[in-house]
């Protein structure tokens, strides 16, 4: 039994190997997304981290400020382009709102990556459906930039988001990109438009249906709000999409970031450690409707 | 193995040469609340009226809150500093619940990511066991297949057969303590026939049991019965005491302070049982109390087992004897439907 594992445990520790301990980070640029979330772009203090960090589409990291506190981002940069990295910060609590007040040159706290990562292996030489709602284009991005810097080794891609109203649109000049790569099926849409826009309107759940993409050796990566994901798991379902071909991640509030703090659990598992990336087919399987 | 005893008499002596070397924590009185803290290498009273702590001995490796680092901020930017742990400890006392508690948790913060501010403790400590001879009412170990007098999980197992207590060691580090003192005696046939005695009398004296069989198969076919949590979690005014006390709930939080220029950040124990502890800005999971109960309960007889193998309930009975409403946790295992498990054919 694993109990008689755990007994008397003792390891060799030293103080390098401290996760909690936060590397420095410095900001280098800001991009105002929209009134609520801005983009900063940052690199390590120490010249060997920036050399050696990697991490994987789909990983997350806490980011702090000292005083203030951590909080959880998605590395929303692809790790295609190592030569910085960049996280979504969307101001809703009082760490992202410390966040926003920061100006280039800023020095923050950073520790990660941590959690799991969308599952590239299982998408090569597939046509892949990329549908993303609001902020949720964070970790989307990163998956998307990591794809396009391979295009060659995938098959058909279309991209599905959407956002509230246009001034609530993330990303802007990817999504410009995206819409004048011709080998990209791109549709943005939002709710509701203004007097300027002259986009697609309506929810992203219907710009998906009228789409149609095929499932055929298909898999579709969906990250949004979770009313969002929710009503856009029927209509992958109507279009033939298997619940093992749907891929999202999960938010919860999360501390420690690392399966310790327990507070971001779903039943027995932890989003943290054993997320954020799920398939639909293991999220129909939880215990729990805790998400 | 059973080869030493000691005198009650001379305790005091023993601590005292542990002392010496390390830092001796026993059963205390501190502002009123019995946990475990340093010995005034004087005191030896608590072997009267010690039946078992209130605050549960994971506090000498998660303490209620604790400095993870300090951090000031000058022109070069911010300068960190974490504090160490490099003293040695010896818990005094520990009961054989509390130390399969301990090995419980053990596990919680070395897998996948060692935890450096727990394990740099735990790492450093000594468990020298009690075996319990006066258990209260509400302790049901047995019902956890644990032996009152038992443990594999300490370093050395003291057991009171009148005069003495009689020694079991386990452990290089548990040997290293007994050879440290010139106190002890040699054990006598009638001693181990004594210590037979006393074991099975105290086994005895646990009177409290549940039937905690499939209690994860039975829990995970209720799941969703939104009545029976509600109904079940009815009187509980979310306090989160029976966490806090529970020797096997491990949950914390992480915040920071900062006046000018310096600051720290600290981490103390946080509880399920609480609407803020899984609150996200748009959203909360578990905003219905039901929801709380069941995520206390569910973790301990069906998700722990689900990962580890092992009910996270050790019996210990605090949440019992801690809870202003009288919740109790043996009712809920004891009132699952029998059928449960079966229909759910898991
Ligand atoms: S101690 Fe009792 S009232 Fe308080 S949270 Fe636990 S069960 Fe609820
Ligand atoms: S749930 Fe209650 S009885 Fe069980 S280990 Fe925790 S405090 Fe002790
Ligand atoms: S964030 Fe602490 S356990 Fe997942």
């Amino acid at each position: 039994m694993i109990i008689t594992q755990i007994k008397q445990r003792r390891k060799e520790l030293d103080r390098d190997k401290n996760v909690y301990v936060p590397h420095m980070v410095l900001v280098d640029k800001i991009i105002e997304e929209t009134p609520t979330v801005r983009t900063i772009h940052f690199h390590f203090k120490d010249p060997e981290l920036n050399k050696e960090f990697t991490f994987e589409a789909g990983q997350f990291a806490e980011l702090s400020i000292f005083g203030v506190g951590e909080a959880t981002f998605c590395i929303s940069s692809s790790p295609t382009r190592n030569d910085h990295w960049e996280c979504g910060i969307n101001r809703v609590g009082l760490v992202t709102a410390a966040l926003h007040r920061l100006g280039v040159g800023a020095e923050i706290g950073f520790r990660g990556p941590y959690g799991n990562h969308f599952p590239l292996d299982i998408m090569a030489g597939k046509n892949l459906v990329f549908v993303g709602g609001g902020i949720g284009l964070a970790p989307l991005r990163s998956l998307i930039w990591n794809v396009l810097d391979n295009r060659d080794k995938y098959d058909k891609i279309a991209i599905i988001y959407g956002a509230r109203s246009p001034g609530d649109l993330c990303f802007k000049y990817d999504l410009d990109t995206w819409e004048a790569d011709q080998s990209l099926n791109t549709i943005i849409t939002v709710d509701k438009g203004d007097a300027m826009w002259k986009g697609r309107e309506g929810f992203v759940s219907e710009a998906l249906r009228d789409a149609a993409p095929s499932s055929r050796n298909a898999v579709a990566v969906v990250c949004g709000p979770p009313v969002m994901i929710r009503s856009t798991f029927p209509v992958l379902e109507q279009l033939g999409f298997m619940p093992d071909q749907v891929i999202t991640t999960l938010e919860k509030r999360m501390k420690c970031g690392i399966g310790k703090c327990g507070r971001c659990n779903i039943g027995n598992l932890y989003v943290c450690r054993d997320g954020p990336v799920f398939s639909y087919a293991q999220i129909k399987g939880f215990i729990s409707d805790e998400y | 193995m059973i080869t030493k005893k000691v005198s009650k008499k001379d305790i005091r002596k023993l601590l005292g040469t542990w002392n010496q070397e390390c830092n001796v924590i026993v059963p205390s009185r501190v502002d009123g609340v019995v946990g475990m803290a340093a010995w005034d290498n004087q005191d030896i009273s608590f072997l009267d009226w010690y039946r078992n702590t209130v605050i549960p001995p994971k506090s000498c490796f998660l303490p209620k809150s604790e400095v993870m680092m300090s951090f000031k901020k000058n022109e070069n930017g911010y300068n960190l500093e974490v504090p160490t742990n490099e003293h040695w400890q010896v818990i005094f006392g520990v009961r054989p619940c509390d130390a399969r508690a301990n090995a419980i948790i053990d596990h919680v913060f070395a897998v996948t990511y060692d935890d450096y501010y727990y394990i740099s403790k735990r790492r450093n400590t000594l468990l020298v066991g009690l075996s319990c001879t006066n258990p209260y009412d509400s302790c049901f170990c047995t019902s956890s297949n644990i032996d009152p007098t038992e443990s594999e999980y300490v370093d050395l197992m003291f057991t009171d057969i009148g005069d003495d207590f009689v020694i079991e060691d386990f452990t290089g580090g548990g040997k290293a303590l007994l050879n440290m003192s010139n106190t002890l005696k040699k054990v006598t046939k009638a001693d181990i026939d004594k210590i037979k005695e006393v074991k099975a009398a105290s086994v005895s004296k646990i009177k409290k049991t549940v039937d905690t069989e499939n209690a994860d198969r039975k829990l995970g076919s209720l799941f969703n019965d939104t009545d029976y949590w509600e109904r079940i979690s009815a009187k509980c005014i979310s306090c989160g005491i029976c966490t806090f006390l529970c020797p096997t709930c491990f949950c914390f939080d992480i915040n920071d302070e900062m006046i000018r220029k310096q600051g720290a950040r600290y981490r103390g124990w946080d509880s399920c049982s609480f609407r803020s502890y899984t609150r996200m800005p748009m959203e909360n999971p578990r905003e219905e109390k039901w929801r709380r109960v069941r995520q206390r309960v569910c973790h301990k007889f069906e998700f722990f087992p689900m990962n580890l193998g092992i009910n996270a309930c050790v019996g210990c009975g605090r949440c019992i004897r801690s809870c202003p409403v009288n919740w109790d946790i043996t009712q809920v295992i004891a009132g699952l439907p029998a059928e449960a498990g079966i229909k759910s054919g898991k």
